[in-house]
């Protein structure tokens, strides 16, 4: 197999080379330098270390671009100077090199490139070779998130690990995408991952870290991996390492891009004219007339349709968007003592005004060896960022507004109101400056400090502490001038979130081999981790000046609220692990760990989840060695339960409530029963079942993993309903299961490595999981007040389902359901002929069938193309556009549908009504499907040659230019005019979501 | 080992206190048992009561769907005019009205269960609470088994996850109402210092209310309720120093919500702090769509219209058809609107010129309520709009509920008091216990004083009406004239079983679905699905 597969690449790579022929010598020429004094042609054979010729080896003279490939035989030849270098590289070999002297004949021996396999990746609490790993585990290297203009750490995620959603609807600056490892499994817990930077579990995210520090992040997907974070491993965990100094001379990095963006796929509204044809259709009666227009419309209206003039206001909102991304960076050390630093600076500035974010982290990684047994060290953050826009969007009001207003004044001033609608107010009017301000306003410290002591030659003692201090200030003001103030007196409110949190852990572990080839690795740990929240607010109205903004409180003459709370949690936790490896052959990973939660009860605070993995390296074994187009095969089993104790804390306790009421003028506030305590709570436990091979083939030709698991979630912490007239709706108890079952993979293929420097290789991820609920409260009964099924993923759209519009032929049908033609038809799933809650039906989910990424990365000399390509199929989306903007009115814009009139007799959107603010059953007809495909980043870059960044004072110099997202692939766009379909689970796309972008990036990567 | 250090350092405790959980911003449930946290329990008690009056729910549940209002243009609860197939179970109101009134009754229960018990607190001042206490459940279960019949009869304080639960039957609800007006009546004080509490006037008025209401049940005591109703009710017009109102106008002055009409008022205040989320916002819904008229725009001194109700026929053609003496038209509906935009409009509704030319404060609108001919309308400067115009936009607008005092144009919460009866409303009350027992002569003198308060200046004569026509059809159009709008249609209709007679009579939009099962609501379909045995322990009404 390996012959004939080897045979093949090889006659491929000779008909390239011969047709590179011209190109080769060329640029040969023009890089040969005065400094060859004599050229002599060398030939040779290449083999391997098994003593098979290698076709298909690049050998090149160091320092130039000069350069051939072995032939079928192995066989090259080459002209060179006396004084030359050359190096043998090829795909899974050490790269080997020869100086030439003398000689014309130079045979060379590659020897397999096991490092390739040995790379180290971070596991919980400690590092293990790859070949050793034995849990379901993905990594992202630094070079994936550097060389691309990537926003946050989430970014890096989507599409390139298998069995990772990551998601994100619309474009607001600063939003951070929500990232869900193997599908949802708890209703109320939480579904979020654990972030553990530096080994310090984060509690408040990871939005703070800027992306070009980072190492790597490796993503841990089943219970062997994350059941040493046992209490908060159910929903997987990503390490993230930040990067280090090394020894060596220091280096100062600069890496920067900026990019232009632009909305793409905006749904289309309607003109003066398409809304005027639309509220006269609104006004039709009964009978089928359409009175006059001046029955119709208010006075505004008709001087627009007299007068021609239509706004487009969301256009005239919209503006291009800007990102841009400044880093200086500092590493190096000595063999004492390592630091790196970095100063980041980010801004994006979002398509509509108001809309903003910027980042500005400063980071200072530090090891210090203390003495020859002692090592301290240092991660740290600071961090200061402001977004603007967060929780206002002035497109909403865009959207709404009447297109046959007025919206400046004669004398070219804005006009605050342009039509006669109460509601309404000119969107144009919150962009002026100072008019309403949105902001929040974050800074956060972030330490990890440790100290490591080698007590004995095998046993090291590890101490942990990781403070982490954040503080959120929202502030608010709405004008006079606002819509949401509509000229009543300026409103402002100020808010401050506080979170001090802190993480300290004692890590003992032990490394030995016995008996020969035995390995052993034991890791004991204890950890304490405790949060205090703090949070306080005001808000007011009657600002007397609006130059005051939320600046000044105490003068404004009404107190709508205040309030203030703390909330406080701890975890304490002991682990152990024991790693144990025969041969590299067989390998066993058994953990075990107990948490303590101050949020459970006091018989139910501790949990206890072991976990156990088995890995068997196949290709260690005689009757696989002697497959040489095998290099690695290794099939792992793991099994484990981890626990889930993300509700919010005091729910075991019986809480009274605040109320409000007055007596005449005095206040009565009172108290009264709020929940209902459930002393019993405790930890919901995930186990699961995982199956995976890890494979490489043909020298790393081909390589990736494979994954199968089974993960059943019990004791679900659910807010179970409770008959009301308890006077309680709900009471959090331990109860249903969930299952998560699903395939996964990674494959990366080298597809072409020629001499020549072209090398084509492709990396693909895929994996479709399968999310279901099997019991709730009541067991294997559904409970359609939730809208939760059995069998069903955790979220499902459950509506009517429309049938089309009632025809004027069926308006007899019609009226026996209470229905006029023109009117949406939904389906009578009971055919008992009456239209009631029972008709509902499930109409799909927001959870994917199938997700997949493909990367494929192409370089050539110092050019590298790499073009990314992210796919969700098979989930339904519930747009809000097509009812929240598609009321068809007469009073609000619509989006631009193809509505029913009786000379238009169409099934999908039905008659405009003056009468009714939405059409009945509206919501059976924004269900779409939400598979889409898009071109996440096509990226190109050019490395310049050493000498050449050498002589502008560089080390080396990257510039690049990438486009994001340039194209989405749905038919909710290209049949029903859509926009972006991507949303989170829920599947609610957002009537007023701060639309998609595309944006073109031009970057450079430059190290002194 | 540093660690551990550390953590003593940080927080000063053992590792085994970190996991002790300490309710620190919150209130624990033991609060209950100090005096002050009972005096809290029952001021949290009242607060529930706003969860139904003065919101859009009460809207609905009390005007929708009767002789004299239907649905406006706007709003998602047509449905209820309707009485439509998807008025069910899953009813957004018949949930929520179930929720809030159960979580006060348990607030109730805590109080009049803990009372008892608690130390430290003035013997008076506790007897008092209790009785407050036992006159909140009282009322809150009396509104429940209007509209739903027999309920969840709770009388203990829930703890802990119940489901074993059955359906007690309609009468021995109303049992229980009525012994809990009478255990609360001795311990109450006559009237009150703290206005909107609980009094002796107000329970003595409520009873008038239960006894009426279960009297006409088919396990009611017919005669002697309403002997009873009649007992009570004067009690209320003699004993307490209450008098009608001189002018009927004076009843929703702004700043008269403490009238000397006023009975018992759900209470609120323009103090947002206090308004909880809710505020009375009834002067939302009775207000038509004036903004967007020529020469309008919305403004704070007439309101925000969300037009969910407008007047039905029957209201301006039968039950006001008499605008000659009586006043109660005029005084009841707003209709001169005044222009807020100056200059030159095409007219709208009103076609008898082709615009009107206004300065700001020039009258735009006038609705007169009567059909003015066309060549009266041409010669005004103004637009007029006549019963024959209206729509489910514009209609006739109900003023007693507008409040210009909100704190600005779209503040949806409104700060005046909701009387949930006043003296006018038990006057007519009497008349018609009195008439039930035939006793229509007395009757008489308990319907003269108000159609004489009524009545326009020099028209009182014109109003008395004489023992022939005090009838109960008499009593069902004055009770529309007097208390148009005040959320007792639905009710009375119910009482009267004239529910199903005159919604097929008189609203167009319910005449079409409307059965004898809508005099019950649906029974909240989670309760059914969650009490333990389901429907067959806790049965749905017939006919959902």
């Amino acid at each position: 197999m390996k012959k004939t597969g080897l045979k093949k690449i090889s006659n491929v790579l000779k008909r390239r080379i011969r047709n590179n022929a011209l190109i080769r010598s060329s640029l040969g020429l023009i890089f040969l330098l005065a400094g060859f004094q004599s050229i002599a042609q060398i030939t040779g054979t290449v083999n391997g270390d098994e003593g098979d010729v290698l076709p298909g080896v690049s050998v090149v003279v160091k320092g130039t671009t000069i350069g051939t490939t072995t032939d079928v035989n192995g066989k090259y030849s080459i002209a060179a100077p006396t004084n030359a270098t050359l190096t043998y590289s090829f795909v899974g070999y050490i790269a080997q090199e020869v100086v030439v002297g003398n000689r014309s004949l130079i045979n060379v021996s590659l020897v397999t490139d096991a490092a390739a396999l040995e790379e180290v990746v971070v596991i919980g609490y400690g590092t293990v070779r790859k070949s050793q790993m034995t849990g379901a585990i993905s990594t992202v290297k630094a070079k994936d998130i550097t060389d691309l203009p990537l926003e946050n750490t989430q970014q890096a995620l989507q599409g390139r690990i298998a069995g990772v959603d990551v998601m994100q609807a619309g474009s607001k600056p600063g939003t951070q995408p929500r990232v869900v490892i193997r599908g949802r499994r708890s209703f109320s817990a939480g579904n979020d991952p654990l972030y553990v930077l530096d080994g310090i579990p984060l509690s408040t995210g990871t939005g703070d870290i800027n992306p070009n520090d980072i190492a790597s992040m490796e993503v841990l997907k089943d219970a062997s991996a994350t059941a040493i974070y046992g209490a908060r491993g159910a929903n997987g965990v990503i390490l993230i390492t930040s990067k280090r100094g090394t020894k060596g001379k220091p280096t100062v990095f600069y890496d920067a891009y900026y990019g232009a963006s632009k909305a793409i796929n905006i749904i289309d509204f309607m003109d003066g004219n398409q809304f005027a044809a639309t509220k006269r259709e609104a006004y039709r009666q009964a009978n089928g007339t359409i009175p006059g227009d001046d029955l119709i419309f208010t006075a505004v209206e008709l001087e627009s349709i007299a007068l021609g003039r239509s706004t487009d206001y969301i256009n005239g909102l919209m503006q291009n968007g800007s990102k841009m991304n400044q880093q200086i960076g500092f590493a190096g050390g000595n063999d004492r003592s390592q630091f790196y630093m970095s100063l980041n600076y980010y801004k994006d500035n979002g398509i509509i005004p108001g809309q903003d974010y910027n980042r500005n982290v400063l980071r200072v990684n530090l090891d210090h060896q203390v003495s020859k047994t002692i090592k301290i060290g240092l991660s740290s953050f600071m961090n200061y960022s402001i977004r603007n826009g967060e929780s206002f969007n002035p497109l909403g009001g865009a959207m709404r507004e009447n297109p046959l207003g007025k919206p400046y004044n004669d004398d070219g001033t804005l006009n605050f109101l342009p039509t006669e609608d109460g509601l309404r107010s000119n969107p144009f009017s919150e962009l002026v400056d100072g008019a309403l301000v949105n902001q929040r306003k974050s800074n956060r410290i972030f330490a990890g400090i440790y100290a490591e002591w080698d007590i004995l030659k095998n046993l090291k003692y590890r101490f942990n502490f990781g403070p982490d201090l954040r503080n959120d200030k929202y502030d608010n003001f709405q004008g006079t001038f606002t819509n949401a103030r509509r000229l009543a007196p300026p409103a402002a409110s100020t808010a401050n979130g506080n979170v001090f949190n802190y993480t300290l852990e004692n890590i003992l572990s032990y490394d030995k081999t016995v008996f020969g080839n035995h390995k052993l690795n034991l890791t004991g740990v204890q950890s304490l981790q405790r949060d205090n929240t703090e949070f306080n607010s005001i808000s007011v109205s009657g600002i007397p000046s609006e130059v005051q903004q939320y600046n000044s409180l105490g003068t404004a003459s009404i107190i709508e609220g205040v309030s203030s709370s703390l909330s406080q949690w701890t975890i304490l936790s002991y682990m152990g692990r024991l790693n144990y490896s025969i041969n590299d052959k067989y390998l066993l990973t058994a953990t075990m760990r107990t948490d303590g939660s101050s949020r459970f009860g006091r018989n139910t605070k501790w949990g206890y989840f072991p976990g156990a993995a088995l890995a068997w390296n196949m290709s260690e074994e005689s009757f696989i060695k002697s497959v040489p187009s095998i290099d690695l095969m290794k099939l792992r089993v793991s099994y484990g339960a981890i626990g889930n104790q993300g509700i919010a804390p005091y729910q075991t306790q019986g809480l009274l409530s605040q109320t409000q009421y007055n007596f005449g003028n005095s206040a009565a506030f009172g108290y009264a029963p709020g929940t209902i305590g459930n002393p019993d709570l405790k930890w919901e436990t995930s186990t699961t079942a995982n199956v995976g091979l890890d494979f490489s083939l043909f020298r790393g030709r081909i390589y990736g993993s494979l994954e199968y698991y089974n993960t059943n979630t019990k004791d679900l912490l659910l807010s179970r309903n409770l008959p009301t007239s308890t006077g309680f709706s709900l009471v959090t108890t331990n109860v249903g299961k969930t299952r998560n079952a699903g395939f996964e993979g990674t494959i990366s293929t080298v597809n072409v490595a020629k001499s020549n420097g072209f090398k084509w290789s492709t990396d693909f991820t895929f994996f479709t999981n399968k999310e279901q609920i099997v019991e709730l409260a009541k067991g294997k009964v559904d409970d359609i007040g939730n809208q939760w099924f059995i069998g069903q993923p955790l979220s499902v759209i459950f509506d009517y389902e429309q049938q089309g519009i009632w025809q004027t032929s069926e308006a007899d049908l019609a009226a026996s359901y209470g229905g006029l033609p023109g009117e949406i038809r939904v389906v009578d799933q009971n055919n008992d002929g009456a239209i009631n809650a029972d008709d509902r039906i499930i109409q799909g989910s927001g959870v994917p069938k199938f997700s997949g990424g493909i990367t494929n990365r192409l370089s050539f000399k110092n050019f590298d193309f790499s073009a990314f390509i992210y796919a969700r199929l098979g989930q339904s989306i519930r747009s809000n556009y097509h009812t929240s903007n598609n009321t068809l009115f007469g009073r609000y814009n619509n989006i631009d549908v193809d509505y029913w009139t009786p000379t238009n007799p169409v099934n999908k959107f039905p008659k405009p009504n003056q009468n009714q603010e939405s059409p009945k059953w509206n919501s059976s007809m924004n269900i779409f499907d939400g598979s889409f495909v898009k071109i996440r980043n096509i990226n190109l870059g050019y490395n310049f040659a050493e000498n050449i960044a050498n002589k502008l004072g560089m080390q080396s110099l990257r510039v690049y230019t990438s486009v994001q997202q340039p194209a989405i692939f749905s038919s909710f766009i290209s049949k029903y005019g859509g926009s972006d379909p991507e949303t989170d689970f829920d599947a609610r796309l957002d009537g007023n979501v701060t639309p998609a972008v595309w944006s073109a990036t031009f970057g450079l990567n430059v190290k002194f | 080992m540093v660690a551990l250090l550390l953590v003593t350092l940080l927080t000063g405790q053992s590792c085994q206190d970190l996991l002790t959980e300490k309710v620190i911003t919150d209130i624990g449930n033991d609060y209950i048992n100090s005096p002050v946290g009972l005096e809290d329990a029952v001021k949290a008690s009242y607060s529930y009561l706003r969860a139904y009056y003065a919101q859009e729910m009460g809207m609905t549940m009390m005007q929708m769907g009767t002789d004299t209002y239907t649905h406006g243009a706007d709003g998602s609860y047509k449905k209820w005019d309707r009485y439509e197939s998807n008025l069910d179970g899953r009813d957004n109101w018949v949930r929520t009205l179930w929720r809030e009134y159960y979580k006060g009754i348990n607030t109730c229960n805590a109080v009049i269960a803990r009372g008892p018990n608690i130390k430290g607190i003035n013997d008076a001042t506790l007897k008092t609470r209790i009785a407050e206490a036992k006159a909140l459940r009282a009322h809150f279960y009396f509104v429940l088994v209007q509209h739903y019949g027999g309920l969840d009869l709770r009388l203990t304080e829930s703890e802990g996850p119940i489901t074993a639960i059955t359906r007690s039957s309609e009468e021995a609800v109303y049992t229980q109402i009525l012994a809990d007006y009478t255990a609360a009546l001795p311990d109450l004080p006559a009237t009150s210092g703290e206005w909107g509490r609980y009094t002796k006037l107000g329970v003595e008025a409520m009873l008038v209310k239960v006894h009426m209401a279960r009297a006409t049940r088919s396990f009611g005591g017919g005669s002697a309720d309403f002997a009873k109703a009649e007992q009570y009710g004067k009690n209320v017009i003699n004993n307490y120093g209450r008098a009608l109102v001189t002018d009927f106008s004076e009843l929703f002055q702004l700043g008269n919500d403490e009238n000397s009409e006023a009975v018992f008022s759900i209470q609120f205040s323009y103090d947002l702090l206090t308004a909880g989320g809710y505020g009375n916002r009834w002067h939302l819904y009775y207000l038509m769509e004036y903004d967007t008229q020529p020469g309008m725009s919305r403004v704070l001194e007439v309101g925000r219209p969300w037009k969910r109700l407008r007047p039905t026929d029957y209201t301006y053609n039968i039950a006001f058809a008499n605008r000659t003496d009586d006043a109660r038209y005029e005084k009841s509906f707003y209709r001169s609107f005044y222009a807020t935009r100056a200059g030159t409009f095409p007219t709208f509704l009103d076609k008898s010129k082709s615009a009107i030319t206004v300065a700001i404060g020039d009258t735009a609108i006038y609705m007169p309520g009567w059909e003015m001919p066309a060549a009266e309308r041409a010669k005004r400067p103004y637009q007029v709009y006549t019963p024959s115009m209206y729509q489910e936009k514009q209609f006739a607008v109900l003023g007693k509920w507008l409040d210009p005092l909100r704190a600005s144009i779209n503040e949806v919460r409104g700060g005046r008091d909701f009387m949930i009866t006043r003296l006018g409303d038990i006057y007519l009350n009497v008349a018609e216990c009195l008439i039930k027992q035939g006793k229509a002569g007395e009757a008489v003198n308990y319907i003269n004083p108000v159609r004489k308060r009524a009545a326009y200046a020099g028209h009182q004569n014109a109003m008395e009406i004489t023992a022939d026509q005090a009838t109960m059809d008499f009593i069902m159009d004055e009770r529309a004239r007097e208390l148009l709008g005040e959320g007792h249609r639905w009710t009375d209709l119910k009482r009267w079983g004239k529910l199903v007679e005159r919604v097929k009579m008189y609203n167009t939009n319910g005449s079409v679905n409307i059965k004898d099962v809508h005099n019950y609501r649906p029974i909240p379909q989670e309760q059914i699905d969650l009490v333990d045995g389901g429907n067959a322990n806790f049965p749905q009404n017939p006919g959902y």
